[in-house]
């Protein structure tokens, strides 16, 4: 059997995350530490071609599916989707990170790491039954566990990551949990298989509130959200972007995967979803305000999108029609470019502000005042990331949201016209804090810190430039990145026939 | 009454899920909660496997329960890596000092 083309998106960077450790730790005595990034950005661009050809190979025919002893794999729009932004950040985290990390002990490892987290994420939007979606997962956790705690000689970081492991680990117990009940009822983990052989009843049930729960863990859900500030804070910022980018988002997809056969047959998953994304927005949304240190302030907004994306899905598990995933999975894509971004853009502003004179003080918002003057290209784009999530037009953040509110006005229940209104609501409480941190940067006097801080590096400022740019274009010609927001909400609807 | 197998099996599935998150929430004992998270794994593994032999696919819950094994293993060396550095950083292995992120 001929592989078909998307298992080379799995397999060069598995393979690949091996040689750049071997790589960096044998060549950093002839080249220097920049030996690891090379090789990481050598697989990365590997992956891309392999990206390439699958995306060509899916638009011909959509259905690719590949089995190898007791996994299987199948390429649809979701994980097409999840590749393209695990990818892309991957790429963009690891070509902001050289400056950022220098000095570090254990730079391969890091760079390793890296690039094992986006493929086992490819591998996990590939995934076709139940079991399979957990070893990836939680494969992602373990490397994530490793990546948040990288700087394992500060007390602060090994606190989040210690935190971090325990609520996810306790999370992904539930999983199997339910992993065991569907079993019993049903005689197979296959994802078609389960939704043909299901019988409506308690135990089901019981499944989904588990997988809801123990997903939920991963992708933030109120109230089960308070590893992720810590998390986001304490680690490096190209990896705050990565965990923040797509790694709550492919928790998200896990969780989808596994309610999608279950909700098949229940209505009341889409109104529960529905609920759990407006729990999300107001909790993040209120706990982001009270923030004074900036990692922690994007870490609470991330809680906030997650809520967008869920009522955007559950309006779809709701009405069975594809408008309103389109919607919140545009807004995944556009969640992983504009907070990407911001947490790129915080860490090179925290970078020159205390990292680089060797100090590990948290960037706070205050430190901020004035920065636009000294670091001009980095306030900008910090700016755009931070008006883009707020959604104001022209920007990425915009159009997804208004998609999610097309679809919520479109169904012509007035309930769920009450849910559009309460999630523009919350769009615009997000300027009240997201707002002041433009007007510092730009309406201020310079404050001590920036006036001390260093200059910026340019391998810094280049991946920043070309991601505001991504997120300009996309919120002007949105329909660029609709082939791939289109089929992934298709194959969303698609999980609830049989 | 005959008690079955079946009925022991589940009444230790559901023991040794009770036992493992009561320590969740009373240990405070970095080490300790480590093992709790351990011993809720193997009820879960001994679950999937009651549920695989319930309806014939005795195979496919074994594999299962063995993958899950080896995963749960690699989830407790970072998990005791994370607690050897904290005690040589912090001194302690008291998760009532791992206070200091707020907020």
């Amino acid at each position: 059997m001929i592989a078909p083309a998307f298992i080379w998106m799995i397999v060069i960077p598995l393979l690949g995350a091996p040689l750049v450790y071997l790589v960096g730790h044998s060549g950093r005595r002839f080249w220097g530490d920049r030996v690891s990034r090379y090789a990481a950005l050598l697989v990365f661009g590997a992956t891309w071609v392999a990206f390439v050809r699958a995306a060509q190979a899916a638009s011909m025919e959509p259905t690719a599916d590949f089995t190898w002893g007791g996994m299987s794999l199948a390429l649809d729009g979701i994980s097409l989707l999840l590749a393209f932004v695990a990818l892309l950040l991957g790429t963009f985290v690891a070509s902001f990170s050289g400056e950022y990390i220098t000095g570090e002990a254990g730079q391969e490892k890091f760079y390793a790491m890296l690039v094992a987290i986006v493929g086992v994420m490819i591998g996990l939007g590939c995934a076709t039954d139940l079991f399979n979606i957990w070893i990836w997962f939680e494969a992602m956790a373990v490397t994530s566990y490793l990546l948040v705690a990288y700087y394992h000689t500060r007390a602060l970081s090994l606190e989040a990551g210690f935190k971090y492991l325990m609520q996810s680990a306790a999370g992904s117990v539930l999983v199997l949990f339910a992993i065991g009940i569907v079993l019993s009822q049903t005689g197979t983990l296959t994802l078609a298989e389960i939704r043909s052989q299901f019988t409506a009843g308690a135990p089901m049930l019981l499944a989904g509130v588990l997988f809801l729960v123990g997903y939920g863990v991963k992708s933030a859900l109120v109230p089960l959200h308070t590893w992720l500030p810590d998390a986001h804070s304490q680690a490096p910022s190209g990896i705050s972007a990565m965990l923040s980018g797509v790694v709550i988002e492919a928790g998200l997809v896990a969780l989808l995967r596994s309610i999608a056969p279950i909700a098949a047959q229940m209505t009341f998953w889409g109104p529960l979803l529905i609920t759990c994304g407006l729990l999300n927005m107001i909790g993040g949304n209120l706990m982001a305000y009270a923030q004074t240190q900036v990692k922690r302030m994007l870490a609470y907004s991330s809680i906030t999108h997650v809520g967008y994306m869920l009522v955007g899905l559950g309006v779809t598990f709701l009405l069975r029609e594809s408008s309103g995933a389109q919607g919140g999975l545009f807004h995944l894509l556009n969640h992983g470019l504009m907070k990407g971004l911001a947490f790129l853009a915080a860490g090179a502003l925290l970078y020159t502000l205390h990292s680089a004179s060797g100090d590990h003080k948290p960037l706070m918002i205050a430190d901020l005042a004035g920065g636009a003057r000294r670091y001009p290209l980095a306030a900008l784009c910090l700016s755009l990331a931070l008006l883009s999530l707020a959604g104001l037009p022209p920007f990425a953040g915009f159009m997804s949201k208004w998609l999610i509110f097309k679809a919520g006005f479109a169904s012509g229940d007035p309930l769920l016209w009450i849910v559009v209104a309460l999630v523009a609501l919350n769009s615009v409480f997000s300027l009240a804090y997201y707002a002041p941190v433009v007007n510092l940067l730009y309406r201020r006097k310079p404050s001590k810190v920036v006036l001390e801080g260093r200059p910026l590096p340019w391998s810094m400022v280049t991946p920043l430039v070309i991601l505001s740019l991504a997120i300009i274009a996309l919120g002007i010609w949105p329909d660029m990145i609709g082939w791939m927001t289109h089929s992934a909400g298709e194959a969303l609807v698609a999980g609830f026939h049989f | 009454m005959i008690i079955s197998p079946l009925t022991i099996s589940l009444l230790v599935v559901c023991g040794l899920t009770g036992l493992g998150f009561y320590g969740l929430l009373v240990t405070r004992n970095m080490i300790k909660l480590i093992m709790m998270l351990q011993i809720i794994v193997k009820a879960a593994v001994l679950g999937i496997v009651i549920a695989g032999q319930g309806n014939g696919q005795l195979n496919l819950s074994q594999n299962v329960a063995i993958t899950i094994i080896v995963v749960d293993t690699i989830v407790a060396v970072v998990a005791l890596a994370f607690a050897i550095q904290i005690r040589r950083q912090m001194g302690t292995l008291d998760i009532r000092e791992l206070a200091s992120l707020r907020g």
